[in-house]
């Protein structure tokens, strides 16, 4: 009897270990968050990025001189953008003392290499440098000197994973930065956003910034995300689609932000109250 | 050296190179698959229990380096199904005809095409995302773009072959 089990075993074992993947694939799917998968996904993540950090030198060395072009140029409009950013600083203090208003605190940024990158099958995201014991903690924003890239979706002790914008499963409070019209920031696939939720009778236009609003509990407030590329009515609907050029070029990230920025809980408690 | 340390050992260079060096060949965000091109290899060369194993393995890490969608295990079961399509093709007596005629790149597209459907399938539950446009706008694409960069190992396997 077990000698006839075993030969239909052998005799069948292509499909034996098929099942045995795909049950134990499926376990996984329907197990992800529990705290168990989350250590080893944690464990896991760390000797990839540690590898990745290594491999990932070969493409920065091809791209070092025209990074270093770009820097350059960047640095001269950048030195231009401070002074007459500082001015406007000062301006803006002034009011915010005549007007008593409280001041949003500035954020402390970590500076962090992008050693690994999933672009594949709809799976944006990036592995950072910066982890656990650097103070990065889940959710956090990610940003680049051009605006909004992603949060951060992994950590193990020394890496990250950051899901990007272009994630069909971000989502981020908005507004349009000249006419404060409020809206959700999301991805609907190729290389643009849309910004979601906006009435057709509302100002929007080609050109506007759009920033993240106050009223994310991930996202500080005042980031830039993107610029306004065109928008059209949609038959028979209350909301137009106003479609977004992101900020960041996703492409060509090689060095990010985390802001260390936490939501504030009792912001968080109040928002959640029933 | 034992032929399953070498092929542990080579799947995780390509596991690498597809995550550090490949993103930087995305063409509007399209990249190759390495990866499925590997197991597609593994298949042609050493059989379907090979093939599934790599694709399993290569799956799974590939999740957990982009993880944080709830999606643990989708990589792992697309691959894995992959592998087991592309072990069909396995034949003793003809692994230097299939790797180095249009074979190898055929059966990419075959097995890419499945490869993606599968995974869209499932990954795009619960999104905004339109399932039959994001196979014409990635899924296609991409198996195309495979499907290109296969013929590299073909041409490279044919040149070994004749020599």
């Amino acid at each position: 009897m077990v000698k006839r089990v075993y030969d239909i075993i052998v005799l069948f074992k292509e499909y034996f270990l098929l099942a045995f993947y795909i049950v134990l694939a499926l376990l996984l799917l329907a197990r992800n968050e529990t705290d168990q998968v989350r250590a080893i996904r944690s464990h896991l993540l760390a000797v990839a990025g540690t590898l990745q950090d290594v491999v990932g030198v070969v493409p920065n060395y091809f791209t070092l001189r025209e990074e270093n072009h770009i820097l350059r140029e960047q640095n001269l409009t950048l030195t231009d953008e401070i002074n007459r950013l500082r001015e406007a600083r000062l301006e803006n203090i002034r009011l915010y003392r005549l007007l008593n208003l409280k001041d949003r605190p500035s954020l402390p940024y970590l500076s962090a290499h992008v050693v690994g990158a999933t672009s594949q099958s709809l799976r944006n995201t990036i592995t950072i440098d910066r982890g656990r014991k650097d103070g990065v903690l889940l959710n956090m924003p990610v940003v680049t000197a051009d605006g909004l890239a992603g949060k951060v979706s992994t950590i193990s002790g020394d890496y990250a994973v950051v899901q990007l914008l272009l994630h069909k499963d971000v989502r981020v409070s908005a507004r349009v930065e000249r006419s404060r019209v409020n809206g959700i920031i999301r991805w609907t696939g190729g290389r643009s956003l849309q910004f979601a939720n906006v009435p057709t009778s509302f100002d929007v236009q080609r050109g506007d910034v759009i920033i993240t609003s106050e009223f994310s509990s991930i996202f500080p407030a005042g980031i830039r995300i993107g610029v306004v590329s065109g928008k059209r009515a949609v038959p028979g609907a209350l909301f137009q689609a106003v479609d977004v050029t992101p900020a960041v070029d996703f492409e060509r990230l090689e060095e990010v932000f985390v802001a260390l920025h936490t939501p504030d809980s009792s912001r968080v408690a109040i928002d959640h109250r029933p | 050296m034992p032929r399953t340390v070498i092929l542990v050992a080579l799947s995780l260079v390509f596991l690498l190179v597809q995550t550090t060096i490949i993103p930087h060949l995305a063409i509007v965000s399209i990249v190759p698959d390495l990866v499925l091109i590997w197991i597609v290899y593994v298949a042609i060369a050493y059989g379907q229990v090979q093939a599934m194993t790599t694709g399993f393995l290569l799956g799974l890490l590939l999740d957990v380096l982009s993880s944080g969608e709830s999606m643990l295990g989708l990589s792992a079961l697309t691959k894995t199904l992959a592998g087991f399509l592309a072990g069909y093709s396995y034949n003793e007596n003809k692994i230097a005809q299939y790797l180095s005629g249009p074979q190898f790149p055929l059966l990419l597209i075959a097995v890419s095409l499945v490869h993606n459907l599968l995974y869209f399938l499932i990954f795009l539950q619960g999104s905004d995302l339109r399932w039959d446009e994001t196979i014409l706008q990635f899924g296609i694409p991409a198996t195309v773009y495979t499907a290109a960069a296969a013929v590299i190992p073909m041409f490279a396997f044919a040149r070994h072959y004749r020599t």
